[in-house]
């Protein structure tokens, strides 16, 4: 399996630059398409789930604002210029860095927020050989980069000197560095099962297998502990504690504004659609087209399963995934502290132990 | 344990349940978005009675209107209004005059013109109190969905608090004086101009004073280079009446005008008149900066000669000496000044009138101010720009009068920035045609509201009578004599 990297390495091959100029090229042209890749993400997510909010509170959400005198849809899906007037709006908007505050940490927490959505960006693969760096250990290296972006979280919080932030930033670290460890237990199950760290054979044994979701009772539990620990992971409602805007303003962002600001929205989006691409991939088959799953499909059909259309199947599979995570921020309440707690280490801890040893037992007997 | 259990099988139970709740609102949005994209889209009036027996006004209470050319200005309404929110005048044409007032759709023949019929909406209650005192049916709640008469419009908002008194009289001046209204005419310009004067005045009482320096250049100028003395004698003779009028203060004004008459009578000179003038006003309290400066204009021409008699002259004389040499230096109105005009279309338009002024030598400055006004392209800069020549070009074209300069003196101080005050609506009386003349004066009060300068009125009148197709030759003499009279 290839990667964008090493395609990258071999066409730029006749440009006879050395290593150096090579790789730098070569880490110019893939963070500009991460970064692209993320903003586009974060453009769209917003206005989805600013619409997806307004028609489960009955409302309509933004309908005014188009691009270039294009509003969109008539009746429910206009106002498609939103996030991006927004988006403009934010970046024209004034820095405010409190006079009492850390500056140096300030400036740089929302950065470290912000690498360490890109970093993991590097090892997600959107689709079989569309990767930018294809590692051996891929899942190890995305689980470990995307908790990078607590160091950002705590550093926010504390140097804004501000209880709000100190608070919602401890509240963060808490939660995450909770909720990693059921994330890691559940994805385990696959490794355990697929004896591979590479993303790309998990999704080879799920080809030759099933979805891993599909594989036995105790995956189907894993995904959905695995899920709902992303959605805590992400910070979002119903486990938004750190943020709690009705308790903490807004958490450990509540000094941060304007590009910073932008920064951490632009962060907290890519964190989501790497969680569900990255759930997609381990348990719902990647880029293998769920034509299989029920083969009633014509023959005809399964053109759609082609190589060139993995990339639409994971993103498929990712919006889906998204607009769950949305259905749940828009239905459900927020968590308590000690709920939160509860349900990670009493709940979701104890059952994923179970379902490792329960899948163990599993991949003995059969 | 097994509450533990039961704890994970609520949570499970209860989650579905909300996902399933919000679900539901999400796909039902069709009929659920409450939503009402309000100025795109509007809610219908709910049909409702209002209890009485006229079917015809099963009407939601959202405006009142009434028939004008059926009101016989009885003032019931006016008096059934527990707000006061209507206000009528009427003008009931002298015995024996041949005026008909018309005829309402009961036949009854009217006996009055209504000059004014005013609701004022931001008062109003909505209590149709007003509604059933009426003889003739005219004066009624409109703006329901049973409305035939009317438009469904139950919004009624305006951009100004102004626009919410509806005024619903459409006599035009002209049959108002036919009837004997001049007296009421006279009255509402009044109050017109007293409001309008107030709403120049509020905040920006400073605008109102005049420039410092902009007036002694003037008349400096002339003084300095013709001969003073022969000059001056002359110009006492010609302080008149009507110098006061530059004093906004209708108070003052009055004042200032009774003071004038009794020195006059008594024979004495301008200096002294002046001084009494000024004694008057002080006595009565109203002395203000403002009129200590019309005062000072007044009596610059006739304190040069003489030995400054009073303090208002005296004042002036201290003021105007280091003005003077300011005037001198004043260079001629050349066509490299217009390069200062930023706009370059309005550049190319001046510098054309300027070329076209050259040739045919006329008065450069006039010339381009009145291209730039016709054009419409006069602004604050550039009118600024032209003013700072007018005093030179006045003196290098044309011998001046110094009683007609220390006049325009006046004036110009008045208005802020060289700006001359508006003309008065009768002013244009003089034009011919009764529906150019409605429409003049329509135009002109829409200006006066707006507060517009004489410039900007004038083009806005050329502009309303040209489109309209009413500009004729005299129409345009009484124009442009509007705009050089000052
Ligand atoms: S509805 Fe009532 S408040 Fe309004 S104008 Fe008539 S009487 Fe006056
Ligand atoms: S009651 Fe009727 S007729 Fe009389 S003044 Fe009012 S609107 Fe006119």
């Amino acid at each position: 399996m290839t990667s964008i990297f090493d395609s990258l390495q071999q066409s730029l091959a006749f440009l006879n630059l050395d290593l150096f100029m090579l790789l730098s090229l070569i880490a110019l042209l893939g963070g500009t398409v991460i970064f692209l890749v993320m903003a586009v993400n974060a453009l769209v997510a917003v206005y989805f789930e600013r619409k997806v909010s307004a028609f489960m509170q009955d409302r309509l959400g933004p309908m005014e604002v188009g691009i270039l005198g294009f509003k969109g849809g008539k009746k429910f899906w206009g106002g498609i210029g939103q996030t991006l007037a927004d988006a403009i709006k934010l970046l024209t908007k004034e820095d405010i860095l409190p006079k009492s505050s850390d500056k140096f940490l300030m400036i740089l927490a929302p950065f470290i927020i912000f690498s360490g959505a890109f970093l993991t960006f590097i090892g997600v693969p959107f689709a079989q050989n569309i990767v930018i760096s294809d590692f051996n250990i891929g899942l190890f290296y995305i689980v470990a980069m995307s908790s990078i972006g607590v160091i950002g979280i705590i550093l926010a919080g504390w140097s804004s000197n501000n209880k709000w932030s100190l608070y919602g930033a401890m509240r963060a670290a808490a939660q995450i560095i909770s909720y990693e460890i059921p994330i890691g237990l559940s994805l385990l199950l696959v490794v355990i099962v697929s004896g591979s760290l590479h993303l790309g054979d998990i999704v080879q044994w799920q080809e030759s297998n099933r979805w891993f979701i599909f594989h036995s009772p105790f995956t189907f539990l894993a995904f959905f502990i695995y899920f709902i620990s992303i959605v805590a992971e992400t910070n979002r409602t119903p486990f938004d504690i750190p943020e709690a805007e009705s308790e903490l303003v807004a958490g450990w962002m509540t000094e941060y504004s304007g590009f910073r600001w932008a920064l951490f929205f632009l962060s907290e989006y890519a964190n989501m659609l790497i969680v569900c691409i990255v759930a997609s991939i381990v348990f719902l088959g990647g880029w293998l087209s769920p034509l299989h799953l029920i083969n009633i499909f014509p023959e005809s059909w399964y053109i759609l399963d082609g190589p060139l259309l993995g990339l639409f199947w994971v993103s498929f599979k990712a919006v889906i995934l998204i607009f769950i995570m949305m259905w749940f921020r828009w239905t459900f309440p927020r968590l308590r502290v000690d709920q939160l707690m509860y349900v990670c280490w009493k709940v979701f801890i104890p059952f994923a132990l179970a379902n490792l040893f329960f899948v163990s037992l599993w991949e003995l007997i059969f | 344990m097994s509450e533990y259990l039961n704890n994970i099988v609520y949570g499970v139970k209860s989650f579905l349940t909300g996902m399933k709740l919000t679900m539901d609102h999400f796909r039902n949005k069709k009929e659920l978005v409450a939503t009402l994209q309000y100025p795109h889209e509007k809610w219908p009036i709910p049909e409702r009675n209002i209890g009485f027996n006229h079917s015809e006004y099963n009407l939601i209470r959202s405006r009142l209107h009434v028939d004008i050319d059926d009101c016989i200005a009885c003032m019931q309404c006016e008096r059934a209004c527990p707000v006061d929110c209507i206000k009528i005048d009427s003008i009931k044409p002298p015995k024996g005059s041949e005026i008909d007032c018309g005829m309402t759709s009961n036949d009854t023949q009217k006996k009055m013109i209504v000059s004014r019929f005013t609701i004022d909406m931001s008062e109003c209650m909505y209590c149709n109190l007003c509604v059933f005192p009426c003889p003739e049916d005219c004066i009624y709640m409109v703006g329901g969905p049973n409305a035939e008469k009317h438009e469904i419009d139950y919004e009624f908002s305006q951009y100004k608090r102004d626009g919410m008194i509806f005024d619903f009289a459409d006599t035009t001046d002209e049959a108002i004086r036919d009837a004997g209204g001049e007296k009421w005419l006279d009255q509402r310009d009044a109050t017109l101009t007293k409001h309008n004067d107030g709403v120049q005045l509020k905040g920006e009482v400073k605008s109102v004073k005049p420039e410092p320096t902009a007036a002694p250049i003037k008349t400096g100028a002339p003084i300095s280079t013709t001969k003073p003395a022969a000059q001056t004698t002359e110009s006492s003779g010609e302080l008149e009446i009507k110098s006061f009028n530059g004093i906004s203060d209708k108070m003052c004004r009055g004042i200032a005008k009774k003071a004038f008459m009794a020195a006059k009578r008594a024979g004495k000179d301008a200096v002294a008149i002046l001084a009494d003038v000024a004694q008057a006003l002080s006595e009565a309290g109203k002395m203000s900066d403002e009129i200590q400066s019309i005062l000072d204009r007044l009596s610059v021409s006739p304190s040069k000669a003489v030995a400054p008699a009073v303090e208002a002259g005296g004042d002036i004389k201290v003021e105007s000496v280091p003005d003077t040499p300011e005037a001198v230096e004043m260079k001629e109105f050349d066509i490299k000044d217009l390069n200062a005009i930023e706009d370059k279309m309005v550049r190319g338009t001046a510098k054309k009138a300027f070329i076209a002024a050259k040739r045919s030598g006329e008065d450069k400055v006039e010339a381009v101010r009145k291209t730039l006004a016709d054009a419409g392209k006069l602004d604050a800069a550039a009118e600024d720009l032209l003013n700072s020549f007018s005093g030179a070009s006045v003196e290098l074209s044309a011998p001046v009068e110094v009683a007609t300069l220390s006049e325009s003196a006046e004036e110009a101080a008045v208005e802020p920035k060289g700006d001359l005050p508006l003309f008065e609506i009768s002013d244009l009386n003089g034009i011919d045609d009764k529906m150019t003349r409605g429409m003049a004066k329509k135009i002109f009060m829409v200006g006066k509201r707006a507060g517009k300068t004489r410039t900007e009125v004038i083009a806005d009148l050329r502009l309303g009578l040209t489109e309209a197709g009413k500009l004729d030759d005299a129409t345009d003499a009484i124009l442009n004599k509007l705009k050089s009279e000052n």
